[in-house]
């Protein structure tokens, strides 16, 4: 008995560990509700994530072929690549304007210009800055989601109490300057404890700081021009920041900063009176701290540059197909839904944004919750709007970039040494990138 | 090298003690900071120990901190789960309680509401744990930390399975066997532990590209079933410690060589092969680089990862729930030591004492 | 034929019957690993080396471009910076792994109760996922409002009575150490070094002393502390500070090492007067310098493969770039910009280097580490 226990014990034993392993970890039995089922990755999460969801449900309810699965993913862009890379790619994806050429020249991404023939979807049917992010030598690799465009926000409450006026936000970057001057505080310690303006907070848009002072990033042939002397000029008054706050102090400052969606946050929690943000700062800030005394307007421009008036950079979450997606048919009817005026409206409402297309409801902007809705878009329709630049190597560049800021914004180099220096690492990859280009 | 005099033990004490406390501290840290509400983990200076959360009312004093449901946000319709908000608790009467609420547009609202609909959370907050496993929030997004685990587990099972296996059997084939060229194959083995991981990570993902393995977690557990140097050379040394008379003896009663491994080898090595299945286990456990380039679907992730997915949310980090989730990650594998801390001590020290 | 001529025949062509039995049985144990070799080790390091001779996407076919790839990399301060930055984080962190994890575990090995569980605590940080500690110390190494420049403020705020209990504890340890019972009375050189260090912690506590003088002059020290990630000059220190964090890991290695260091030994330096510095040297040292190269050399290894923990806490290298490390760089080439070749081109680099430094440590080493067998 006991020698037939031990004998047959192990075996036994397997069988159940075995058994008890496939229960655990059986695969999950795919839908058999008849549907297609095509993945959906977003980078939202959260409120926005919502918004997304409700487009994505009411896509779904509104027919009986297709159902999406819509799946946050943090890092989206960089997942995406990996994913087309291995081969196993979801079929519609949500990244940002500046990764279409990117991905377009890795050939990760897949021309919609048969479908929008089709369907008869065109230029005219979108704003002219939001369309152009979306194309690439003559093709269109993606379709806008949300739209943006920024502009300056302050705190009306932290003006009157420096004695500023809080209807009157500065107009040119010399008032910006003296204003930012008066709402600086420090304690008896001569720590930081306020700033009226901090170039770096939120730091998102430091690329396109030239763009405010008429500067750009790159000529019609496709160099950079790095090393311009409106560049240079923008550069120092970024810099002046550091110089006359001290970038040892501002980073002690900074430290202190909560995450951008949390009541911590500079601006939401008055550590910063003035920032240059986003048209969801609206958003944001409802849910972060519904009782800052806020407003908005374009940002400042140099008083010696007035036809610069009205600048900003506009962007814009894209969907795209990516190469190797299953069910590309069905990913493209999902799109369809998101651009026509109904599923676009429906999503930009739920992230307070203005709508991309050129066409909206009669009372989209009317009943709109983000108060400043119209100056944002009027500023994407009627501003110095300008983007990203549209090359396959803006991530290097774009690194190439922070570092370069880093180095005069922490480390004291002179800008105009940075920028040489961005200059001198970007040239030869610029170079190299439109040679392969016109090679193929 | 015994220390005679009882002062240099003293000091020597001494020593042992402040360094014990920098080595617990950060994990002290991390476990306080878990049972923190959110705003105490940015306050200046900071504080070891969560104390009562307490928040200042418009007219300037002090009220104690309160979660308020509103009965209404439950039947709401909304996607989101209904949220507590945290309010000032400025009294209660009977079964009513007055409170003050941040109201949209700025303002600052006095209202009285049911009693039951208010709470004073305990300024341990052991709930971060509970919200850590199974929360949605707005800030954070879904975490799926129950299925990370099972994500982590079904890999680190499949992985150490197929190490215990395949490094025994390679090993014994090194140890136990002498054949012509026993000796190159296993100095090429011995110096393929030089390779730093980095030189392999494009081509082998390449390999597993090109077997449509990406995406899946296969990468991460089939290579175990195909043996590491590593492994392959603690258990030959292991292996070779066990007398040889013993498969002589094995080998006269006419058993095969496997038969050998599995009766004779097999049940000795126990000791050994728990050694590198523990050591596996934390490998997986542990490992970041393995799922960042495999993983791409978030239905997959491990803990380890999913860590990091978390913190990169660009919504704003949640350090409490952040803290809970890793104190949980952490646990496991302390509890494991624990129970296993000989078998690891010597594990340890077999892999740090050859040469 | 004969028996024996047989088998010298045989031999001559090829195998006995028993050797082909256990060949075929060697190899038919090793077939895992011989297949894994081949698919996971040998064939990726080939096609790696030629992906480092081609332009390659994974997207698109590799296209053959000879040199180009190392001859850019040359040129590439993104990479020269990270070469630098690795070498001189291992530089700082592997001989301070090395010196603290021995130092802990010669204390333990002293003989004071609690060993076990001191080990332990020493041990627990090295179990922690790199993920949970890189978070885990962001939080702690925050600038402003974290707990590290906190401890260190109130320190350094402290210094005077610190460094007075400090003295009083050299004294009394310099002081009080009786001396081993044959060596009474004949030590004609030692009380003068006992003067001298007495005397050097004397001027180091009344300098420490007017150095925190001065800073409470300042009214808050806390203003001098770095905000640790966002430093160019600190972010490094930080990784190495995190790093001996980690060292656990060694400690009981050591710990092991030293156990077996042969108490005849000791007890003969003993009875020819050997103070405890010059067992340590003569002695302790030399036994354990086996473990001392070999954990060396996994530390190197260590040093090429260090990423998760730059990766959670400084992404992309920042500030800038004075946190990017090999391991990361190399996979934002390969991930993030998609230029497979050229990660390729940067692995063999690093293999060289790496290959290099192992060969060069076991060369030192010759001279210096010492193989039991006495």
């Amino acid at each position: 008995m006991g020698e037939l226990a031990r004998r047959s014990g192990g075996p036994l034993l397997a069988l159940v560990a075995v058994v008890a392993f496939w229960l655990l970890f059986r695969p999950e039995p795919a839908p058999a509700d008849g549907k297609v089922h095509i993945r959906y990755w977003e980078k939202w999460t959260g409120a926005e994530e919502n918004g997304m969801r409700k487009v994505v449900e009411a896509f779904n309810a509104r027919q009986d072929r297709i159902h999406v699965d819509y799946l946050a993913i943090s890092q989206v862009d960089q997942k995406l690549l990996l994913s087309t890379a291995g081969g196993d790619p979801p079929d519609v994806a949500g990244i940002w304007d500046y990764n279409v050429v990117v991905y377009a020249d890795y050939n990760a991404i897949q021309p919609l210009d048969r479908y929008l023939e089709r369907d008869g979807l065109g230029a005219d049917h979108y704003l002219k800055a939001y369309w152009e992010l979306c194309r690439h030598q003559g093709r269109t690799y993606a379709l806008p989601t949300t739209p943006v465009s920024v502009a300056l926000h302050w705190n009306r409450k932290l003006f009157r109490e420096a004695g500023l006026d809080p209807d009157r936000p500065p107009r040119t970057i010399e008032e910006l300057d003296a204003m930012s001057e008066r709402l600086t505080k420090r304690d008896a310690a001569g720590k930081i404890v306020r700033m009226g303006f901090l170039p770096t907070e939120p730091g998102w848009w430091n690329w396109g700081w030239g763009y405010f002072f008429g500067g750009r990033l790159q000529d019609e042939t496709g160099r950079a021009t790095m090393v311009t002397s409106e560049n240079v000029r923008a550069f120092d008054w970024v810099k002046a920041y550091a110089d006359r706050y001290g970038n040892r102090d501002i980073q002690v400052f900074q430290s202190g900063f909560g995450n951008f969606a949390s009541p911590q946050n500079a601006f939401m929690s008055g550590q910063v009176a003035m920032v240059l943000q986003g048209v969801w700062m609206a958003n944001y800030i409802h849910n972060s701290n519904p009782s800052l005394d806020w407003d908005a307007a374009p940002f400042p421009y140099p008083a010696d540059r007035p036809d610069l008036v009205n600048s900003t950079p506009v962007g814009s979450d894209v969907v795209v197909i990516p190469t190797g997606a299953k069910h590309p048919n069905e990913a493209w009817e999902f799109i369809r839904f998101l651009q026509s005026q109904e599923g676009m409206e429906m999503l930009c409402d739920s992230h307070w944004k203005h709508s991309p297309l050129s066409r909206v409801s009669e009372n989209f902007y009317r009943r709109h919750r983000n108060k400043r809705i119209r100056l944002f878009y009027d500023l994407a329709r009627y501003g110095n709007t300008f983007t990203t630049p549209r090359v396959g190597v803006w991530r290097e560049w774009q690194d190439e970039i922070k570092t370069g800021f880093e180095q005069f914004w922490i480390n004291g180099k002179k800008p105009a040494e940075a920028l040489a220096y961005i200059d001198q690492r970007i040239q030869p990859k610029l170079a190299r990138y439109h040679a392969n280009l016109n090679r193929n | 090298m015994q220390a005679r005099s009882p002062l240099a033990r003293v000091v020597i004490t001494l020593i042992l003690l402040g360094g014990s406390v920098i080595f617990l501290f950060p994990l002290l840290w991390m476990v306080a900071t878990s049972l923190k509400p959110l705003s105490q983990t940015s306050e200046m200076p900071p504080r070891l120990l969560p104390y009562p959360e307490a928040i200042t009312g418009s007219d300037g004093v002090r009220y104690p901190a309160a979660f308020y449901l509103s009965p209404l946000s439950a039947s709401a319709g909304e996607i989101s789960r209904p949220e507590e908000t945290l309010v000032a608790l400025l009294g209660r009467e009977g079964d009513q309680a007055y409170i003050e609420r941040d109201t949209v547009g700025g303002r600052k609202e006095r209202l009285w509401v049911p009693a039951t609909s208010v709470r004073i959370p305990p300024v341990y907050r052991w709930e971060n744990y509970w919200k850590a496993v199974t929360y949605k929030t707005d800030e954070l997004g879904y975490i799926p930390f129950l299925r990370y685990g099972k994500n982590t587990l079904y890999i680190a099972i499949l992985s150490v399975l197929g190490t215990a296996l395949s490094n025994a059997l390679v090993a014994y084939g090194f140890a136990r066997i002498v054949w012509p060229g026993r000796n190159l194959a296993f100095g090429l083995t011995i110096a393929t532990m030089m390779i730093p991981f980095p030189v392999l990570m494009v081509p082998v993902y390449v390999v597993f590209k090109s077997l449509g393995w990406v995406g899946s977690p296969k990468p991460l557990w089939v290579p175990a079933f195909f043996g590491s140097a590593f492994n392959i050379f603690l258990l030959r040394q292991f292996f070779l410690t066990i007398p040889f008379e013993l498969s002589d003896a094995a080998k006269i009663d006419g058993c095969s060589e496997f038969r050998i491994f599995r009766d004779v080898i097999l049940p000795l090595s126990k000791p050994a092969l728990a050694v590198v299945a523990l050591f596996n286990f934390m490998h997986v456990w542990n490992d970041f680089l393995g799922p960042l380039i495999y993983l791409t679907d978030q239905k997959m992730y491990t803990l380890a990862y999913g860590l990091q997915a978390y913190q990169s949310q660009h919504g704003g980090t949640q350090w409490p729930l952040l803290m809970a989730a890793s104190t949980l990650v952490v646990v496991p594998v302390i509890v494991i030591f624990f129970f296993a801390q000989k078998t690891f001590i010597q594990g340890i020290t077999v892999t740090g004492m050859k040469n | 034929m004969k028996g024996p001529e047989r088998v010298a025949i045989k031999r001559k062509r090829g195998l006995t019957r028993v050797e082909k039995t256990n060949l075929r049985n060697g190899l038919l144990f090793v077939a895992p690993w011989l297949v894994g070799f081949g698919l996971f080790l040998a064939y990726p390091i080939s096609m790696s080396l030629y992906y480092s001779l081609c332009d390659f996407s994974v997207l698109q076919p590799a296209r053959f471009i000879g040199l180009e790839n190392y001859r850019q990399l040359l040129g590439d301060e993104a990479f020269l910076q990270a070469l630098a930055n690795t070498v001189v984080y291992a530089l700082a962190a592997i001989p301070l792994s090395i010196l603290v994890a021995l130092s802990l575990a010669m204390l333990l090995n002293t003989g004071v109760p609690g060993m076990a569980v001191y080990r332990t605590i020493f041990f627990l940080p090295s179990l922690v996922p790199a993920v949970a500690m890189g978070i885990l110390w962001l939080l702690i190494l925050n600038g402003k409002n974290g707990i590290l420049n906190l401890v260190l403020g109130t320190v350094l705020a402290q210094w005077g009575w610190m460094s007075l209990l400090l003295l009083t504890l050299v004294l009394l340890v310099r002081s009080g150490t009786p001396d081993p019972p044959h060596l009474k009375g004949r030590k004609p050189g030692r009380p003068r070094g006992r003067y001298l260090g007495a005397g050097l912690a004397g001027a180091l506590v009344l300098f420490l002393t007017w150095q925190s003088g001065n800073t409470a002059a300042l009214g808050s020290c806390s203003i001098n502390l770095p905000s640790w990630l966002s430093e160019t000059a600190w972010v490094k220190p930080a990784f190495v500070l995190v790093t001996l964090y980690g060292v656990g890991n060694s400690v009981v290695i050591y710990l092991a090492g030293l156990q077996d260091v042969p108490v005849h030994l000791l007890e003969a330096a003993d009875l020819d007067g050997a103070t405890w510095w010059q067992k340590v040297q003569h002695v302790t040292l030399p036994m354990v310098s086996p473990t001392i190269l070999f954990n060396g050399i996994m530390a190197i290894i260590g040093t090429f493969n260090f990423f998760a923990l730059p990766f959670v806490m400084a992404p992309g290298g920042q500030p800038a770039r004075s946190a990017y490390f090999l391991a990361v760089n190399l996979f934002d080439n390969a991930f993030l910009y998609l230029r497979m070749g050229y990660a390729s081109a940067m692995a063999w680099i690093l293999f060289v280097i790496v290959f290099g430094l192992t060969m060069l440590a076991l060369r030192l080493s010759d001279r210096h580490v010492h193989y039991g067998g006495s």
